[in-house]
């Protein structure tokens, strides 16, 4: 029966093109304008690794000194010293743990024929590779020996190696970062985590960094920061090293916890190494205190989706209700105009069940055409995005669950719309229409 | 096979009541060919909508092969009608933009017939009506007769006990008319019950049995002689 509703129902379209076109637009357009809102709401909400989220933290320290603000709701800054973050490394609890910094070095490959260029870099503890689960094609990790004292070797991105070495394994050849020679000892596999939930303070969205070097390296290279510095007060930096000690908040640090005991463990150590540093006479704040953030918490708090998406996708929504209405009424005039045909089809044994049935597979079929036509128009929106404003290129996109919600949306509310009439009519009282065809 | 017994059917509006049939008693039994007739407003087709459940009454017991309409839900007054009973109406009721074919198949489907099955029926029935060749035909290319014998073929497709004909023959001309009327004839020979809502009492004594209805009431039993000695033979048998 319900393929004989689905010739039905087509045919019932086609006998009206202009009202079935009409709807179809309708639903199209509405469906087009809110899949494109919602795919970048869906791509700058997603949690790109939704099986760690309560492993994976971001550890913060309110270290100002009191009567300094930060501007974060809960006066905790970002980043830490990197004081903070070398004292931390010495920490037992987490599972893992990794200090890290976005950097950046002049790459002179030794083909000639590559020209020089700029590739910004990662400078990261061992940990970071296993934490954020980055695949490697060739070669490891160093080893956590190197995360102590210091050694020149890399690990490149898919990419870098293609560029440098036309691809293949690499391992053992070096790379001239800076005039420094560095030992290539991992090749990763092509990788894409975005959010870029271990560094939001320089760009939630774009590439991830093809070059990762060992954060020990950072006092011997005296690696610069290509990302944010904040300060909080004056501090004469003469020399690398005056960085170093100084309270500039400049480095990322990230903890694996294995479960909340642990979570908890190191809240307590967090708490511990405070009270610690204010013996030694700094956190001179009476409300100095730490925190850890998970994935998902972290990605809120950062307001990783602004409101203005937020605002975006329910206004959307409410273009796609209004649509809906406009369906709804013509649904309502155009199956109540079929009455006499219900009529007949009820006197010949059609029951209310099967009229409504016969109803609701038309308007599914508008649905999912709706649908269909709405992805089209949805992926124009995107593309108008991804050409207007540079920083929705990462996420004016669309992925698997954003392709399939389009039709499922789109027959969802159809079938919404299309319950009053069908209901309407299928409630017809046949013995009224026979007599007056 | 019918029975109604004290049937009353009263609309309502805010202002007025109106009372389409009242203590409304009748005995259907099978195999005859019953003409109802009245002047328009008595009530004649609310009778043959109440029979063909299309309508419900405000009173009374309607009993269709022993099976109590009065207690049956929406969708089982569906089902029964749609295996018992067949519809013809003064108008036709073709869908127009369904061929003659999916015209006769459609309370087939409803009745879940297997597609195989449906399209024996349909040919049969098409052939009997006189229309086989031109079962791909929409209805608009047609005439009235022919319209309302491709509605004579879909109420016989479902092989129906009982076959309610509201005038039939109201929108043909003479010739027409002539011809459906025998072919409800023959349809009523072959053993199928017709009650046939009338205005033309040529046709009507042509029927087995004649009901007046006045005021929504049966006024007077008229059992013309060929009819009675047709029951007679019948019951000797």
């Amino acid at each position: 029966m319900f393929v004989h509703y689905i010739d039905l129902g087509w045919r019932s379209l086609k006998r009206t093109p202009v009202v079935s076109l009409l709807m179809l637009l309708a639903i199209a357009i509405g469906i087009g304008i809110t899949m494109t809102s919602l795919s970048v709401y869906h791509m700058m909400s997603v949690n790109p690794m939704p099986h760690k989220n309560d492993q994976l933290f971001a550890v913060q320290l309110r270290t100002m000194d009191q009567g300094v603000d930060w501007w974060t709701p809960d006066d905790l800054p970002f980043q830490l010293t990197y004081q903070d973050a070398m004292n931390l490394r010495k920490s037992p609890v987490p599972f893992r743990q990794a200090a890290m910094l976005k950097t950046g070095f002049g790459v002179k490959p030794a083909n000639p024929d590559i020209s020089p260029f700029i590739e910004t870099a990662r400078a990261a503890d061992s940990d970071f590779f296993a934490m954020y689960e980055v695949p490697f094609a060739y070669g490891a990790p160093w080893d956590k020996a190197v995360d102590l004292q210091g050694e020149a070797v890399a690990v490149i991105g898919a990419e870098l190696n293609q560029k440098l070495f036309g691809g293949g394994n690499n391992i053992g050849k070096d790379i001239v970062l800076d005039s420094v020679s560095y030992r290539i000892i991992g090749i990763l596999k092509a990788w894409k985590l975005e959010p870029q939930i271990y560094d939001l303070n320089n760009g939630a969205w774009g590439q991830n960094e093809q070059l990762f070097i060992p954060f020990s390296l950072l006092p011997i290279q005296e690696l610069k920061s290509w990302g944010n510095n904040n300060g909080w007060k004056y501090e004469e930096q003469k020399t690398y090293q005056d960085k170093l000690n100084s309270e500039v908040l400049w480095l990322q640090y990230k903890v694996e916890l294995a479960d909340k005991q642990a979570q908890q463990d190191y809240r307590d150590y967090l708490a511990g190494y405070i009270k610690e540093q204010q013996q030694l006479g700094r956190f001179q704040r009476d409300d100095a205190e730490g925190d850890i953030k998970n994935i998902a918490q972290w990605l809120d708090y950062r307001q990783i989706v602004s409101d203005d998406n937020k605002i975006l996708v329910g206004l959307s929504f409410m273009f796609l209700a209004v649509c809906l209405a406009n369906i709804l009424s013509l649904l309502l005039a155009k199956f109540l105009k079929r009455a006499p045909e219900i009529g007949v089809r009820r006197a010949l044994g059609a029951s209310k069940t099967q009229v409504f049935a016969q109803h609701l597979v038309e308007v599914g079929m508008l649905g999912l055409a709706g649908g269909a036509l709405g992805l089209v128009i949805a992926q124009l929106g995107l593309y108008l995005l991804r050409s207007g404003f540079s920083r929705y290129e990462a996420v004016a996109q669309m992925d698997l669950a954003m392709w399939l919600a389009a039709p499922t949306i789109s027959l969802l509310a159809c079938l919404l719309a299309g319950c009053y009439p069908a209901w309407k009519v299928c409630r017809t009282t046949p013995a009224l229409y026979l007599k007056t065809q | 096979m019918l029975t109604m017994t004290n049937i009353s059917k009263v609309y309502r509006s805010e202002m007025v009541q109106t009372h389409a049939l009242r203590d409304f008693n009748l005995q259907v039994n099978e195999g005859e060919f019953i003409a109802v007739t009245g002047p328009s407003g008595s009530g004649k087709t609310t009778f043959l909508n109440i029979a063909g459940m299309l309508e419900t009454y405000t009173s009374g017991t309607y009993q269709l092969d022993d099976v109590d309409v009065g207690r049956l839900s929406d969708n089982g007054r569906a089902e029964l009608r749609n295996q018992k009973i067949g519809f013809i109406f003064q108008g036709f009721n073709l869908i127009p933009d369904l061929n003659l074919y999916e015209n006769v198949e459609v309370p087939l489907r409803y009745r879940g017939i297997k597609a195989a099955e449906r399209k024996r029926r349909i040919e049969r029935c098409l052939e009997q009506v006189g229309l086989g060749a031109r079962a791909k035909h929409l209805p608009a290319q047609l005439s009235g007769g022919q319209q309302q014998r491709v509605a004579i073929a879909r109420a016989l497709a479902g092989e129906p006990r009982f076959l309610l004909a509201d005038e039939p023959t109201g929108n043909l001309d003479s010739l027409m008319a002539r011809q459906v009327m025998e072919l409800l004839e023959n349809i009523n020979k072959d053993g199928a019950t017709i009650i046939m809502v009338t205005h033309d009492p040529e046709l009507a004594r042509r029927a087995e049995r004649n009901i007046q209805v006045v005021d929504g009431q049966i006024c007077d039993f008229k059992l013309y002689q060929g009819g009675l000695e047709k029951q007679r033979a019948g019951a000797e048998a």
